[in-house]
């Protein structure tokens, strides 16, 4: 292996140790020692890439929010309503949430971390932005009701999706998709334009298909 | 740098934009097949689209002889080989195969046949090296459809709407699908294009029959085999200057074909799901009219300073 792809390949070793450590005990309670440990490296392999316990969760911020983007940005195209992008996006990132340890441990540490580290500072307000460009969209394609915020609208839709995580992780179960239909559900009818309402029910009421297989095979 | 290294003229098309706005070019072959596409990676139907290192330069992209003795201000952007291929495009594009001659394709691209030689031996080179970045324009489509991860009947339907802007908008795809008309039976190309293209759509059909759209009383082969006839069909007898018409054709015979392979209860919701991108599509293509020299610009995006 060139040194370069092995350097690439530890910084990654330790990073999926880390990523282990958090989500089992928390931010707060692991320690470099028990990374270090678990990755199998010594203490000066941990220091060459990471100075210390927040560039560790930094690192793991950024790549998790990187995914997480990358999904989201797959869905929103222009031959898709920007309303039904916006809708299928947070469920998307929502499976991906369930699926993927590098991003269901970023978006842990974001909600740990967001007022205190600059990576995760960002990861809310930036999403919220790729999301109120769609609903903006959705307005001048006549999906949403005239006279709408479209920052409001997201937000909305953003808090649906994060409340359906907290309660589903509070619960430990994997309800995220269900409870975030059910939400919407009931948020449809105060945003979506009466002619168009019908169909985006239908739509919504499709989205437990849509992840059948991918939200399915929980690792 | 072997041809595969040209810049995406496909995606001139179509530059999304990712969550901070700055725009995420999807892979062309690079990404196929890769783990974002669960449905190909099953069967990986899809990468059996012919890919085929037809013509392969005796000494790389890299050269720049043969110019003719213009202003270098006037001089078109790109590399040789672009430069080519954007000419040639334009050609095909507007005549017939037959009534194209080199001069005319390097008098469009200001090159001398000395130049054209080193990349491409003849007429027919060209037109099948054309060909070929119609289907990585083609793959690249699926790719980024089974990137949104929607159903198998959804999946579809958004892929024959994203084609068919790209078949009207992109000069490169459309002098491709004439080509394809054209040489139909002078390479072995379109067959195995077609049964790739029945491969990938009945993956498909068959997910969508799992997740309950599609009737299950028939072979999806089959419903496969009926659905590529009716784009290929749809492609033939449109004018591909008048993309509102195609895309027009495009909807009224899907909708009127989906009651014989969609179960009854779906519908409703399909129609509807066909007639938001069709309305797309339409503002997609009156708001970019077909531009003659997309490529150009392209290439001088991605040329070298």
């Amino acid at each position: 292996m060139a040194p370069q792809a092995r350097s690439e390949a530890t910084r990654q070793k330790i990073l999926d140790a880390a990523m282990d450590l958090f989500s089992e005990v928390g931010y707060a309670a692991a320690g470099l020692g028990e990374i270090i440990e678990r990755a199998g490296m010594t203490k000066g392999a941990l220091y060459h890439h990471f100075d210390s316990k927040e560039a560790l969760a930094t690192a793991i911020i950024e790549q998790g929010d990187n995914l997480t983007r990358d999904v989201f940005g797959h869905v929103c195209q222009y031959s898709s309503p920007a309303l039904e992008n916006l809708i299928h996006g947070v469920f998307v990132v929502t499976d991906l949430l369930v699926s993927d340890k590098a991003a269901r441990t970023a978006e842990q540490l974001t909600r740990g971390l967001a007022e205190f580290n600059n990576a995760a500072s960002h990861v809310w307000p930036n999403r919220l932005d790729a999301m109120t460009t769609q609903a903006r969209r959705a307005i001048t394609e006549g999906d949403l009701r005239d006279g709408l915020d479209p920052q409001v609208v997201s937000e909305s839709i953003l808090n649906a999706m994060l409340g359906a995580q907290l309660l589903s992780s509070a619960a430990q179960d994997t309800g995220h998709i269900t409870r975030l239909t059910r939400s919407l559900e009931l948020l449809l009818p105060a945003i979506v334009a009466d002619q168009s309402l019908d169909y985006f029910r239908q739509f919504l009421a499709r989205e437990p298909l849509r992840h059948l297989q991918a939200g399915g095979s929980t690792k | 740098m072997g041809r595969r290294g040209m810049p995406a003229p496909a995606q001139t098309v179509d530059q999304r934009n990712d969550f901070d706005g700055h725009s995420t070019t999807p892979g062309r072959v690079a990404t196929f097949g890769g783990s974002s596409s669960p449905i190909i990676g099953e069967t990986d139907s899809a990468a059996e689209l012919p890919k085929r290192e037809a013509i392969v330069p005796l000494h790389g992209d890299g050269d720049e002889t043969g110019e003719t003795m213009t202003e270098a201000s006037e001089r078109p952007p790109g590399t040789t080989r672009q430069r080519l291929i954007a000419a040639a495009s334009r050609e095909f594009a507007h005549r017939p195969y037959s009534m194209v001659s080199l001069d005319d394709i390097l008098a469009e691209a200001q090159l001398t046949k000395g130049a054209m030689y080193f990349h491409f031996q003849s007429k027919q080179a060209l037109a099948l090296a054309i060909i070929d970045d119609l289907n990585e324009m083609s793959r690249a489509a699926v790719t980024e459809s089974l990137a949104r991860r929607m159903s198998g009947l959804e999946t579809l339907i958004d892929l024959i709407f994203l084609l068919a802007v790209q078949d009207t908008q992109d000069e490169v795809a459309r002098a491709g699908v004439r080509l394809l008309e054209t040489l139909d039976n002078t390479t072995t190309a379109p067959p195995a294009m077609w049964r790739s293209w029945i491969g990938v759509v009945t993956t498909l059909i068959q997910k969508a029959i799992s997740e309950g759209d599609v009737a299950d009383h028939d072979d999806p082969e089959d419903i496969a085999k009926l659905l590529v006839a009716l784009w290929a069909g749809v492609r033939r007898i449109s004018n591909p200057d008048q993309p509102e018409s195609h895309l027009a054709n495009l909807k009224t015979v899907w909708v009127l074909a989906l009651p014989s392979f969609t179960n009854p209860d779906r519908i409703d919701y399909f129609t509807q799901f066909i007639r938001r991108r069709h309305a797309l599509a339409l503002n997609k293509v009156s708001a970019e009219p077909l531009s003659l020299d997309r490529h150009a610009t392209a290439a001088a995006a991605h040329a070298d300073p």
